[in-house]
């Protein structure tokens, strides 16, 4: 009933026109799959939860270069002056921001002795106060908080408590349980590191790289002539805040530069700015690329109706109904789609493949050349029945007038 | 003859405008998409040394312990620095770092601004061709003893000084005040090939310090510090005298002889900081790139860029096999009325012409149209993406490469179908009429 034979039959008659068509669907099929899989893969990317209240949270740099500043005292100080601010929730100084893009790494050792000593895997530093994980937002799911007694102020050397995410003590211990572990810097024995505490979640400041959800937490207030803060408030109380701040902070000093004020949600938009700008570009490629294949075959079924006007009409006048014509250029649309789609298919798994080993790119899953192909089935069949539907309405009479 | 087939052309297209329409959208969005994709890989991949290119080269030093990093490190440890200062194989160099400080002037009224500096030794301007608006660098005797010599962008000596001649004129950084010795005009390459490790597209520094300086006013590093083991740094002597990967050292080596004769000297200085017992890796070596190698090591074009060229070019393909695809229907329909032209004289070889004609107008407006759309996609990414201008601005070869390949592409496209309807037999198409 669907007249395969017939169609086929007439496909080899004329084949430069339907392997024409072949071909592109067959490339079609190979760009469209693999592009819209790396749209994906690079939208689930940006979509990874940080674990930070980002709307609430802004951070800025404070440049103390007058000498006669001494940063230990100022740093204290000026946290009190912010956290006395209208809209401000909380405030911390720290060695980094979440997803800015820059800051400290590093990895530790483990072990009762030299001779099992373990490196862990690198992991993001934070180093902060008490008042960090509220200020981030962060849920806390084992163990404790810092207390503020034991909070120390001054270099990287003095940390001794740790408080680690759920990731790092997963990968780093496994099953056993984190809390009460103990990890060094260097050698066994280096300065020892107390994990007290496990928070669900917090993202490094590298998205693309293999340490952003092992962060640690340091029980160290860094106090450099180079300060950076990071602030909670209420949402709406962002934008004047950053005005209010610096005028608060040269009231107290005037001999400092304060700036640099960014939301973590824009930190995220910079910070994947790469990836969203690869993904826009493809979409932009996968939209064309089918408007352009479905307008062509859109144009070469008009062809073929004009160039079957006769043979059209005289199946009209032999009994034909204006459905079988219709179905007859679907089927012959089809026919040459499940083709292109399959032999498409097969280039995609080898384009990707020759993707994944020639840039860093994932294995491609299958799924996609599938959607693509039945989409374009979708798309095919639109761009054939408009014409179509004009062909059935051709008059017998007209059309084998000529004969 | 050419402009006869051109009216041809014309007409036949004004004829078919569906189909011709289809046709140049096609091949104009193929356009688009490649050109914009390579607009982008070639603002990002363009060498900014230009001729200078194989003359600067970066130094780098296995320096690290078995067991630590696999590979050689794009920065040296300050006393490394120190010590290749010694050469006097390069005609230049310079070991050098980003850092910042806050800028004031001896104007009470200019508020204090933080802006990034580089520290850098005097043949810095000269390796990398920075033009100068007023002075010159500082003496080769600062390099040596220390100064507080400043040389400042065009830019912050307008916001500084209102654009006058600064020569002289005291700067006051982090406090501390410095003389003025030179301004030079705005300078950005792009990519920033003399320091990738902060991102190759970021602006260049405004303020540029002696080297010199690092030790006196013990200045931060704003760029990767990175250590392969682990040092307790107290101090900046502690931070100087360490195993910390933190300088970034270029040489201006002219010919091949002088780059053989570094080699050797940097091979000799390896083996001697081994008997020193540093440099234990099996590897130990230094190693000199010039600036495309540098880059490729650095891959400043990023992996991105070079799967949209890819993708973009194989959509090309699906345009051209579309537009293929649609010529030869064009011209079939058109078969009776070639059958005519060959009845009454006109050879195989015009007719194959006269299409080809017609197919190159063709592929000209959807190159014209392309490099429409090429502008319009860079400038609404650039907006969108907040791409620095160097990234998003159409380069002007495009204006030649647009059209070039619009019309290569649609002649490739327009071959077969122009011989199909040329050898065809004029008699079947003339029984009809």
């Amino acid at each position: 009933m669907f007249q395969i034979k017939p169609i086929v039959s007439m496909l080899m008659r004329n084949k430069s026109g339907p392997l024409l068509l072949l071909i592109q669907i067959i490339l079609s099929v190979a760009i469209v799959a693999n592009a819209s899989f790396i749209i994906s893969e690079r939208i689930g990317l940006i979509g990874r939860e940080s674990g930070v209240a980002e709307s609430e949270v802004f951070d800025f740099s404070i440049y103390n270069f007058d000498e006669s500043i001494v940063p230990e005292s100022q740093n204290l100080r000026d946290l009190e002056i912010i956290r006395q601010l209208d809209g401000v929730k909380a405030a911390v100084s720290t060695s980094m921001t979440p997803l800015s893009g820059g800051g400290w790494s590093s990895n530790f050792s483990y072990g009762s002795s030299e001779e099992d000593r373990k490196d862990t895997p690198n992991a993001a530093l934070y180093y902060s106060d008490e008042q960090f994980i509220s200020t981030l937002g962060l849920n806390l799911i084992e163990g404790r908080n810092f207390y503020p007694d034991e909070v120390h102020i001054g270099g990287s050397e003095l940390a001794s408590l740790a408080i680690v995410t759920a990731e790092f003590a997963k990968e780093t211990f496994g099953d056993e349980p984190a809390v009460g572990q103990t990890m060094y810097r260097g050698n066994i024995g280096d300065q020892p590191m107390k994990i007290i505490g496990v928070v669900e979640r917090l993202q490094s400041a590298w998205v693309d790289n293999s340490n952003l959800n092992r962060s640690v937490i340091l029980n160290v207030e860094l106090n450099n002539a180079f300060n950076r803060i990071l602030v909670r408030a209420d949402e709406a109380a962002i934008a004047g805040l950053k005005e209010s701040i610096p005028a608060a902070l040269h009231k107290e000093h005037p001999n400092r530069v304060v700036t640099d004020f960014t939301t973590i949600s824009e930190h995220r938009i910079s910070v994947y700015r790469n990836h969203e700008l690869m993904a826009s570009v493809l979409s932009l490629m996968v939209v064309l690329l089918l408007l352009i294949t479905s307008l062509g075959l859109a144009g070469m079924v008009m062809f073929n109706i004009e160039r079957r006007t006769k043979q059209i009409g005289t199946r009209r006048a032999l009994g034909a109904k204006k459905r079988d014509i219709v179905s007859f250029f679907l089927v012959e649309n089809y026919l040459l789609c499940l083709i292109g789609g399959g032999l498409g298919g097969l280039i995609a798994v080898q384009l990707g493949q020759q993707l994944m080993t020639l840039y860093s790119l994932p294995k491609l899953e299958l799924i996609y050349p599938i959607i693509t192909v039945a989409g374009l089935l979708v798309l095919t069949t639109i761009a054939v029945i408009l014409p179509a539907r004009k062909a059935a309405k051709i008059s017998p009479a007209i059309a084998t007038r000529s004969v | 003859m050419f402009f006869y087939y051109l009216d041809l052309a014309w007409r036949s297209i004004k004829k078919t405008p569906f189909l011709s329409l289809l046709m140049v959208l096609a091949i104009s969005i193929g356009i688009g998409i490649t050109i914009t994709t390579l607009n982008i890989y070639k603002m990002a991949s363009v060498n900014p040394a230009g001729e200078r290119s194989s003359q600067l080269f970066s130094v780098q030093l296995m320096s690290q312990d078995p067991d630590t990093w696999q590979n050689i490190s794009e920065q040296i440890t300050y006393q490394d620095a120190i010590n290749l200062r010694k050469s006097e194989v390069p005609i230049r160099q310079t070991a050098m770092f980003r850092t910042g400080l806050a800028v004031q002037t001896e104007d009470v009224n200019f508020s204090p601004i933080l802006e990034g500096v580089r520290v850098a030794d005097s043949d810095f301007f000269a390796i990398f061709d920075v033009p100068f608006l007023y002075g010159s660098p500082w003496s080769k005797q600062v390099d040596s003893e220390g100064g507080y010599k400043v040389v400042i962008s065009e830019d912050l000596n307008t916001k500084a000084f209102g654009g006058t001649n600064s020569v002289g004129k005291t700067l006051i950084l982090d406090r501390k005040p410095y003389q003025v010795v030179g301004v030079i005009k705005n300078w950005n390459p792009s990519p920033k090939y003399y320091d990738v490790n902060n991102g190759a597209f970021n602006e260049s520094e405004q303020i540029f310090v002696p080297f010199s300086l690092a030790p006196i006013e013990e200045f931060n590093s704003w760029g990767n510090n990175n250590s392969w083991r682990h040092e307790n740094i107290r101090n900046y002597n502690d931070r100087l005298n360490s195993e910390m990967h933190w300088v970034q050292y270029w040489t201006e080596l002219s010919t091949p002889a002088m780059q053989q004769e570094y080699k050797l000297w940097l091979g000799n200085y390896v083996e001697q900081q081994q008997q020193l017992g540093r440099f234990k890796h099996p590897e130990a070596r230094g190693e000199i790139s010039d600036v495309a190698t540098w880059m490729v090591f650095n891959n400043v074009v990023p992996e991105d860029n070079k799967v949209l060229v890819g993708l973009s070019v194989l959509f090309l393909v699906v345009c051209l096999v579309n537009m293929l695809g649609l010529l030869l229907a064009k011209f079939l329909k058109r078969a009776p009325e070639v059958g005519v032209r060959r009845a009454i004289g006109a050879s195989r070889m015009q007719i194959f012409s006269q299409h080809l004609v017609e197919v190159g107008l063709i592929g000209f407006c959807g190159g014209v149209l392309g490099l429409a759309w090429a502008w319009g996609a860079l400038s609404l990414l650039a907006s969108k993406f907040d791409l620095t201008e160097s990234l998003s601005q159409l380069d002007q070869s495009m204006w030649l490469i647009a059209p070039v390949i619009a019309v290569s592409a649609a002649i490739i496209a327009g071959v077969y179908p122009a011989w199909r309807i040329c050898t065809t037999n004029p008699s079947i198409y003339l029984k009809s009429q």
